[in-house]
């Protein structure tokens, strides 16, 4: 049996109750009736009636395009049960559900009654509110201590000048009185809301004699959030059915500020022209006296193999450096923060490139590198995500580097997300180019597991191109996607063809699997990809 | 001679070892009560770390005691109870209290941290009448779980994203019962006539 009520306004001021329309949660489907009918009309005073009252209540399996808590903070609600309730946008409404959510709500927050409205929106979707009020006073107190006297009620860990005389007051006001759960949940909520900028504990220890206690209410700054963030993770494990396996590792270890990651690849071709095996390590602080400033460091080795068809296209393009036998690099870098959305870094980038043929010396790619990045994550009235990203960066190879290679490199990226329930949008675009002779592992390729899917780098331009423009568009519904790849890599002085792909893919946790197909081609072949990919693993300490 | 290479070995699979030894040193048993099935787990303690931390501090604890009748290990429940309990520890007496969270509470105080963890799992029954969706002389499993319904500082959820252990967890074959370390599962048990049915 379903437990329900529905409240009308009318001229008249007459309430009907219908148990279908307005369900509850297990607190009132327990309650006694009067109480429960004093407690829904304190809810139904929290409800924004003006915006609700002429819309219809929706029906079982209309889409739900949001759900909200209203009259309580969603975030102090457990994590799961948040994401539990975000989730129900883009599914179908079930009133069952929405009743256990709903007595899930009232179980964390006892002293709390959870009612679930749904609204039919003008384009046919049904919103979710849970409304939640505190229920009545006469709740008794479960906890033991409530018999006791409180002898004192303190505040500590705020200077005396940030708390308010009311908020004083109201702290001496639970002295001499026995304790009560509901008044000490509430100042600890009057002092959150009060002073935002601190995580407030509440602990009883003993009073000075048996039978009184102290209340004691400790209030710790907030530690600010990072202005500056780690290099992106990304470890992955592929399989392209034109380039074959290969994997790239690197894990995380670390704290809030300072982070170690080591970096492992065997027979990885996924992001360069070149395959490579080898090993790295990364250092970052983004923390460096003040939260603007940060640093990283990074050491890496890579042997490289290279794919016949990039040595023979590499025969044509004698202006392109030869390829090498492995590549080392130190990177030590500078951020600084100029918002928490927008930070830059410089600093140098040494390679030293081991000649595939002995009888050559070793050439130093050494550039001067710097960069702007930005980055925004924000939500909507509808619970939407949304996650923007952009980055300009540039490489300059220098002589006054002691490089033996003179070039510059500029990227420009960004990509877009929308994320709704189960619905998730992505765009993404980028544009390079490079001047002079740039060494084979700054060129730029297409035709991967993330770009131009469907097609085959070694197939497009088996030694990279010195341009590059590209843009994808990808749907996802759960774990299916549809994508659409426009792009083309080419060397300024060749002519350049654009070539699109679209296709479709499953993706299971870190588990992928993508089918795409060329599309401006003669030759209709499909390309497989899969894998995993695991973008955040790391340890904190 | 012993190596230091096989000392290691030899701690590495005693640590790998820990969790199932303590898991099946927590014996679960059932019994009948009139109309009911009880829930015997000696044993079994939830009362520890943070939400015992906070207990301690005089805050009131609610924690969801779940039993699930499965007719196979790690099988789908064919049957539930569920309970919600109010714990808190009275800082004179140095002792635990515990209320049911309902319309008409049960309540109990005074008891030690043993006896008030035996007395919750005491109090969740499942009615012998939902065990006859699975037959009469089937072989059934119990599932004894919880979970602490606080928000502030005790959620047991983890935070979403990819960690090593969730990694581990994705890529392991080790089925949702042994992962769990808030579950206690045990059986074959067998539906019991009118009184009592041991293992």
């Amino acid at each position: 049996m379903r437990t329900g009520v529905t409240v009308r306004h009318s001229p008249d001021c007459a309430i009907f109750l219908n148990a279908n329309n307005f369900a509850m949660g297990s607190l009132l489907a327990l309650s006694e009736g009067m109480r429960t009918l004093g407690m829904l009309l304190t809810l139904l005073a929290v409800v924004p009636q003006a915006t609700i009252d002429q819309k219809l209540a929706a029906p079982e399996g209309t889409t739900i395009v949001a759900a909200q808590v209203t009259g309580f903070d969603i975030d102090r609600l457990s994590p799961g049960l948040r994401e539990e309730i975000r989730s129900l946008a883009g599914t179908p409404l079930k009133q069952q559900r929405l009743d256990e959510l709903a007595a899930r709500i009232e179980a964390e927050r006892p002293r709390h009654v959870a009612a679930v409205r749904t609204v039919m929106e003008p384009d046919g979707q049904a919103r979710v509110m849970f409304v939640v009020g505190r229920s009545g006073e006469s709740d008794p107190d479960d906890n033991v201590n409530a018999r006791y006297i409180v002898e004192e009620a303190e505040l500590t860990g705020v200077p005396e000048a940030e708390v308010s005389q009311a908020l004083r007051d109201e702290l001496q006001g639970l002295v001499g009185k026995r304790l009560d759960s509901g008044d000490a949940d509430r100042l600890q909520e009057r002092i959150e809301n009060e002073l935002p900028n601190y995580e407030v504990s509440r602990r009883i220890r003993r009073g000075s004699e048996r039978g009184r206690i102290r209340l004691l209410y400790e209030a710790r700054k907030r530690e600010l959030p990072s202005w500056l963030r780690f290099e992106s993770l990304r470890s992955n494990a592929l399989f392209h059915s034109e380039q074959g396996w290969g994997t790239y590792l690197d894990l995380g270890i670390g704290d809030r500020n300072i982070r170690f990651t080591p970096i492992v690849a065997w027979d990885y071709a996924d992001d360069l022209v070149e395959e490579y095996s080898g090993y790295g390590l990364r250092f970052e602080t983004r923390k460096l006296g003040t939260r603007r400033l940060g640093a990283s460091l990074e050491y890496s080795w890579f042997d490289t193999d290279w794919r016949t068809p990039t040595l023979g296209a590499l025969t044509f393009k004698p202006e392109v450096p030869r390829p090498y036998t492995s590549r080392s690099t130190i990177t030590p870098l500078l951020k600084f923060a100029l918002s928490p959305a927008l930070n830059v870094a410089a600093g140098v980038s040494i390679s030293e490139l081991e000649p595939l043929f002995p009888e050559s010396a070793s050439r130093m790619a050494n550039a001067a590198v710097a960069s702007i990045a930005f980055g925004q994550r924000w939500k909507d009235g509808s619970h939407a995500t949304h996650n923007a990203e952009a980055s300009f960066g540039v490489r300059a190879g220098s002589r006054q580097l002691e490089s033996d290679l003179a070039y510059t490199r500029y990227l420009g990226q960004g990509s877009y997300r929308y994320d709704l329930g189960r619905h998730h949008v992505q765009a993404t675009g980028m544009a390079g180019a490079i001047t002079g002779h740039a060494p084979l592992f700054e060129r730029f390729t297409l035709g991967d597991s993330s770009t131009l899917r469907g097609w085959d780098k070694y197939a497009i331009a088996p030694a990279g191109g010195d341009r590059v423009i590209y843009s994808s568009i990808e749907y996802r519904y759960t774990g299916l996607a549809l994508f659409l790849d426009v792009g083309s890599v080419w060397d300024e002085n060749s002519e350049r063809k654009v070539r699109v792909s679209t296709g479709f893919g499953f993706h299971a946790g870190p588990a992928f699997f993508v089918v795409g197909f060329p599309l401006n081609t003669d030759n209709l072949s499909a390309i497989v990809t899969m894998g995993l990919r695991i973008p955040g693993t790391g340890i904190r300490w | 001679m012993v190596t230091p290479a096989r000392h290691v070995v030899v701690v590495l699979l005693a640590m790998l070892a820990w969790p199932a030894v303590r898991s099946s040193a927590q014996g679960l048993t059932i019994d009948t009560a009139g109309d009911a099935l009880k829930i015997r787990a000696p044993g079994f303690s939830f009362l520890k770390g943070e939400p015992l931390a906070r207990l301690k501090d005089g805050r009131t604890v609610r924690v969801e005691l779940s039993g699930l009748v499965l007719p196979g290990p790690g099988k789908s429940p064919a049957a539930a109870a569920r309970r919600i309990f109010a714990l808190s520890y009275d800082l004179w007496e140095e002792r635990f209290a515990v209320t049911t969270v309902e319309a008409r509470p049960q309540s109990v105080s005074h008891l030690a941290q043993t006896a008030v963890e035996a007395w919750c799992v005491d109090h969740l029954t499942i009615p012998l009448a939902a065990l006859g969706v699975l037959g009469r002389e089937q072989q059934f499993w119990i599932r004894l779980e919880y979970r602490f319904v606080d928000s502030d500082g005790v959620s047991d959820q983890p935070d979403p994203g990819y960690t090593l252990q969730a990694l581990i967890d994705v890529l392991s074959r080790r089925r949702k019962t042994e992962a769990s370390p808030h579950a206690l599962e045990a059986g074959p048990f067998r539906t019991p006539a009118r009184r009592s049915s041991r293992r």
